[in-house]
């Protein structure tokens, strides 16, 4: 199949899944307003869980620098530290190991 | 409001800016040319699946193949519009295309985290991620036999780190931590054995079941109020 073909059936089937949601207008039953709330929660974990190990054999600092990251945002409610202290720890732990 | 979301995705340049540099390099590198590089990054704007694809592409693999597996992994994106949607319901048609178009895992949850409830901030926040996207991509293709791999460096670890970052200040209740501890865990177990996307989409779709039915005895407070707002505005 030719590059631009191919290329527009990506943007159709990315672009379809981000719209499909969006003209979701009618008001929810209460179930899948539930439902929605928990969105985030379960596909976010579902994104960090499992490249939390990484494939360099380095899994220790990964997962210490994610407790770091985890417990500033906590703390803290700010992303850009949890980040850099996490990204810093992990380098300093990284040596470590 | 516009520029205080285009800031909010500012600390996750330190991911974006070398991905899309090795993006570059990988799609340059599969044998595609600098526009064809570029024009994935602003047609279809998905880190994972460019990544997935350029490879593919440039070996001239099935186009169909390369479809099925962009829609298994961004097929989630269905679950964040929807949870957009029900945050903005005074969306026009034209705010919801538009969003649509630009909406990311990590401006979704930068939105979601900030607490803020006006579009303007969401399309702040993914304008910001597509403009640094896309820049960094041409630099990257212009410039790929300079570029350092940055694997090597470990900057992948941002991608968890800052979902991660996004995710915490979400969890207040006992149930939303019980949630994201299921989810955890059989992310873990099922997400390496399907295929990419396959698995996320399974758990997302488990976790937010779990989150509902265990609220079943739950007074909705929020949708209430904003279905009440529309109400009066329509």
């Amino acid at each position: 199949m030719n590059f631009w073909l191919t290329v527009l059936g990506m943007l159709v089937v990315t672009f379809g899944s981000r719209l499909a949601g969006m003209f979701l207008t009618k008001p929810l039953p209460a179930f899948w307003n539930r439902f929605v709330r928990f969105v985030p929660i379960a596909v976010f974990t579902a994104l960090i869980t499992p490249s939390l190990e990484g494939t360099r054999g380095e899994g220790l600092p990964r997962l210490l620098a994610a407790i770091f990251c985890g417990f500033l945002a906590w703390r803290t409610k700010q992303l850009w530290i949890g980040l850099f202290v996490g990204m810093l720890g992990f380098w300093l732990l990284r040596e470590l190991f | 409001m516009f520029w205080r979301g285009f800031r909010a995705i500012m600390p996750l340049y330190l991911g974006i800016i070398p991905f899309a540099l090795a993006y570059a390099v990988t799609a340059r590198a599969a044998g595609l040319g600098i526009l064809e590089t570029q024009a994935l990054s602003v047609l279809v704007f998905a880190g994972a699946s460019q990544f997935s694809a350029a490879p593919l592409l440039g070996a001239g693999v099935n186009g169909l193949a390369i479809i099925l597996t962009t829609f298994l992994l961004n097929v989630r994106h269905l679950l964040y519009g929807v949870a957009v949607a029900r945050v903005l319901p005074n969306m026009t048609w034209r705010e919801r295309i538009v969003g649509a178009y630009f909406l990311t895992d990590e401006s979704f949850g930068t939105f979601l985290a900030s607490g803020v409830r006006d579009y303007r901030f969401l399309l702040g926040a993914s304008i910001s991620l597509f403009v640094s996207w896309n820049a960094f991509t041409l630099v990257g293709a212009l410039a790929s036999s300079l570029v350092p791999d940055p694997n090597a460096l470990g900057v992948d670890l941002v991608f968890p780190l800052s979902f991660l970052a996004l995710l915490i200040p979400v969890l207040k209740a006992r149930v939303e931590w019980f949630v994201a501890l299921c989810s955890g865990i059989l992310a873990w177990l099922i997400v390496p054995r399907l295929p990419a996307g396959l698995g996320i989409l399974m758990v997302g779709i488990a976790g937010s079941l779990l989150g509902a039915i265990l609220t079943h005895n739950e007074i909705p407070t929020e949708n209430i109020h904003l279905e009440d707002a529309t109400r009066e505005v329509a």
